[in-house]
């Protein structure tokens, strides 16, 4: 008995150890990258507040942008998405509308509301998606474009409006999704000041439960009632405002959000398209482009713009948060295994020595051993092998560097964009950041176990986000 | 579970450690609250109170540019709240605004000592400062206030707003006045604004860009020659300097995208028999990139007489790229009425798709004009 005692007292020692080191290791990287923010940050904001003396939306010199949204059973909204998305200020714009083989009337209300009529010629080109039933021309609108294909899932709907747009750039957006009417000729912009290596540029998603939303515009902005959407606007506020800025000042943006990024169409092309055996198509595609481009030795950057903003609905339920955040972790993982000879890899510069490296260590594995920690604990203190003093300071230190970290994204938002700008909320804001570590991060490392779970049993399911759609002023 | 750290002779507890990590974090946490909540409480007073003053302010601002008797004197009497706001409105105004009830906000502008602020600062300012300074002397249209002030733009940005003070003041003595600002001492890449900046100023007189090309190009980045060389491609056709040589240069660089605007920019000068030389445009064709060889397709049928366009339709028969092969039919379509007879049915598929996609456009375009009539 003595000798297991101590067999597991060496063992939770080394694992105390290895925790110590790890959390060090991983927040000294983060306070580099929330440092590294604050200065792009401080520029971006200094960029931002200047308005040149020029009408920029008459100028000839912004690229064509394709828009290309994926619906599928899109019925309820897609007529109001469409509307709201034609309306946005840009000069040379396409929207292209996929139908991904809706079963309800998606088609049929697009092609009602807006006089499309079906395009009679072949496609000269081939289209590397399920086949493509038709291609449908607005009578009304010149800038519409709807494809209708046979199902075959998120990606596969992307590719075919990558392959069938006409322009140089593209823009990936979620139909749900509401972009700010001046946000394209933000996060154009990278394009326009390096046109020969910008290859993708993304822009900030916020949180757009309990905002009022008339005619496809946000009206005022508000903080959600209920504590796991609260909690989710904290979370977007630090990934947005410190992680991604802070890689970029770095040229080592690895994640452009799905819902809202602008990419050279043909670049997208040579590698491929989205690929259509993942669940995590926004992170694949572009850490596939850092590889692609860093192995023909292409020069080329991935930019962050802070100011055009996109909104979306988030999860309302547990249930809801669960289903996503396991569908994240699955995706992840598997473009971290798909992607693995990039890390430690020199050849891809601090992307493949650095960023990449510290995303896998802190997103993929951090809550897992976290998780074990949290299993080990209860046994050391049944084994008496716990100094609870120890505990007591390591705990009050994690959770007050995870909350210092949230109160960064928080302070960034106040200091920079201020959106919500009533001291209440704020407040609510700084609260769920010293919440989240009672409960939800708990939670959060199940969540990462069971994501762990269903990739090794091959799940590829996408699940789906059952909305509850936005707040106009009549409600 | 607890050991000694040991370093330079010296054991300290764990403990002992994380303890001081703690409180370093403590101290932190309650500073970045403070901080936060703090910067957000005096936003929110700021934004109240001028949100308060605002609306009888822009009365009184519409009241006096509408009013052509009316004096701004009563400015002077304005907290720096009040001050703060109508500087703004003023900002937005002088942007939508145009005609005679600018020359009012004009003069408001100076009642508040706007322009003699921005020489100051243009003098002593930061580089955000000085942008904002110029800024408002566009704006104002007080181009003497620049040149009171001793400055001497440091920035591609600065050089832009400098360009562009003088070109909406009409104080350029030529537009190779501010091409040379923009372009002579500078070899990285402008904003937005500066290649907009450029592109006003050189459409009065092309001849001062393209001659500031020649003599220059070599010594530009590629997105900075790549800039220009989009500019040049929305000039016109006007274009009477002789030596355009450095463009059919631009043409061989090794960058991509300097090709393909470089063959963007020569859609300009077809009619210039200089520049057709076979052998550029067998070499341009041939060209290994599929975007530039797309965009040689979009210079020949912008050049559009019938030599261009059989060289065109030829080109296309023999295009690998099946989507290359459309930017080239999609380019084509509107000089249909000059093609042969056959060179429709050798386009196949690409030609039927672009000629009916041409078709919704104009379709499109004609239903959105009556409706706005």
């Amino acid at each position: 008995m003595h000798s297991v005692l101590h067999v597991l007292r060496q063992l939770f020692f080394g694992f105390g150890v290895f925790v110590i080191g790890f959390y060090f290791l991983i927040n000294a990287y983060y306070i580099c990258i929330h440092l590294l923010a604050l200065l792009e940050l401080r520029e971006d904001v200094q960029e931002s507040r200047w308005e040149p003396p020029f009408r920029a939306f008459s100028s000839p010199f912004y690229p064509g942008i394709g828009i290309i949204v994926p619906a599928y059973n899109e019925a309820a909204t897609i007529i109001e998405s469409v509307q709201s998305m034609l309306s946005l200020n840009y000069p040379e714009m396409e929207l292209v509308v996929v139908n991904d083989g809706s079963t309800d009337e998606t088609l049929d209300r697009l092609i009602e509301n807006f006089d499309l009529e079906a395009i009679e010629a072949e496609i000269p080109i081939d289209v590397p998606t399920e086949n493509v039933r038709g291609v449908y021309r607005s009578t009304t609108y010149e800038e519409l474009l709807v494809v209708d294909k046979e199902n075959g899932g998120k990606s596969d709907a992307l590719n075919a409006g990558i392959w069938l747009t006409e322009m140089s750039l593209f823009c990936a957006v979620d139909s749900d999704t509401i972009i700010d009417r001046d946000a394209l000729l933000q996060l154009v912009r990278p394009f326009l000041e390096r046109p020969e290596t910008a290859v993708a540029s993304g822009g900030v998603i916020r949180v757009a439960n309990a905002c009022t939303i008339e005619d496809g515009i946000v009206q005022s902005v508000s903080l959600p009632k209920t504590g796991l959407a609260g909690l989710q606007v904290m979370e977007y506020l630090r990934a947005f405002y410190s992680g991604r800025l802070g890689l970029n000042r770095i040229n080592g943006l690895i994640l452009i959000s799905g819902a809202f990024g602008l990419f050279r169409t043909d670049v997208v092309r040579d590698i491929g398209g989205y690929r259509h055996d993942t669940i995590t198509e926004d992170f694949d595609i572009v850490v596939r482009l850092h590889r692609h481009l860093i192995d023909r030795g292409k020069e080329y950057t991935v930019d962050f713009v802070p100011e055009p903003v996109a909104w979306t609905e988030v999860p309302s339920t547990r249930r809801m948060l669960g289903r996503q955040r396991r569908r994240w972790y699955r995706g992840m993982v598997e473009t971290v295994i798909t992607n693995r000879k990039m890390l430690f890899n020199r050849k891809y510069g601090r992307v493949g020595t650095v960023v990449f490296p510290f995303f896998v260590a802190a997103e993929m594995f951090g809550p897992l051993i976290e998780g074990i920690g949290y299993i080990v604990l209860p046994l050391a203190l049944y084994f008496d092998i716990l100094n609870v003093q120890f505990f007591l300071i390591f705990f009050l230190l994690t959770t007050g560097f995870g909350v210092f970290l949230s109160w960064f994204g928080v302070f960034s938002e106040v200091w920079s964009f201020n959106r919500y700008d009533s001291p209440w909320q704020v407040l609510r804001l700084l609260w769920y950041g010293v919440l989240e570590n009672f409960g939800y991060r708990q939670w959060k490392t199940v969540v990462a176990w069971n994501g762990l779970v269903e990739y090794l049993k091959g799940v590829d399911t996408w699940g789906a986000m059952e909305r509850t759609g936005f707040k106009t002023d009549d409600e | 579970m607890v050991g000694t750290i040991t370093a330079f002779g010296y054991s300290v507890s764990l403990t002992a450690v994380l303890v001081v990590f703690a409180l370093v974090i403590g101290i932190g946490l309650a500073v970045m609250f403070w901080l936060t909540v703090g910067l957000s409480v005096y936003r929110s007073v700021q934004e109240t109170r001028r949100g308060r003053v605002r609306d009888n302010l822009q009365d009184r601002l519409l009241d006096g540019v509408f009013d052509p008797d009316a004096d701004w004197g009563w400015v002077k009497e304005l907290s720096r709240n009040e001050r703060h706001v109508l500087e703004s409105l003023l900002d937005e105004y002088l942007r939508e605004l145009d005609g005679q009830n600018v020359e009012k906000l004009h003069e408001l502008g100076a009642e508040l000592g706007i322009p003699d602020r921005s020489k100051r600062e243009l003098e002593t300012g930061g580089e955000y400062e000085r942008l904002y300074a110029l800024t408002w002397l566009t704006l104002l249209r007080r181009p003497d206030r620049l040149d009171a002030a001793d400055f001497a733009p440091r920035t591609p940005r600065e050089r832009a707003a400098v360009a562009r003070l003088r070109y909406e003041n009409d104080d350029l003595e030529a537009p190779a006045e501010g091409i040379a600002i923009l372009l002579e001492e500078t070899t990285s890449q402008f904003t937005v604004f500066g290649q907009d900046t450029l592109y006003r100023i050189a459409i009065a007189n092309p001849a001062a860009l393209f001659s500031i090309g020649e003599r220059r190009y070599r010594a530009w980045s590629d997105p900075l020659l790549t800039q220009v060389l989009v500019v040049c491609q929305h000039l016109g056709t006007n274009v009477t300097t002789e030596d355009l040589s450095w463009l059919v240069s631009a043409l061989e660089h090794e960058t991509d995208a300097v090709r393909e605007a470089a063959a963007q920019a020569l859609g300009n000068v077809g009619w210039r028999s200089d520049i057709r030389d076979d052998s550029f445009l067998d070499r341009a064709l041939r060209d290994p990139s599929p975007r530039v060889r797309g965009a040689v397709y979009r210079m020949l049928a912008r050049w559009g007489d019938s030599e261009a366009i059989r060289t065109l339709t030829g080109a296309l028969q023999h295009e690998s790229n099946p989507r290359t092969r459309l930017t080239g039919t999609n380019a084509l379509v509107d000089s249909r009425d000059r093609l042969p007879d056959s060179a429709p049915e050798t386009l196949e598929n690409a030609w039927a798709w672009s000629s009916e996609h041409a078709e919704y456009d104009r379709l499109a375009r004609r239903r959105h004009r009556e409706v706005s009539d």
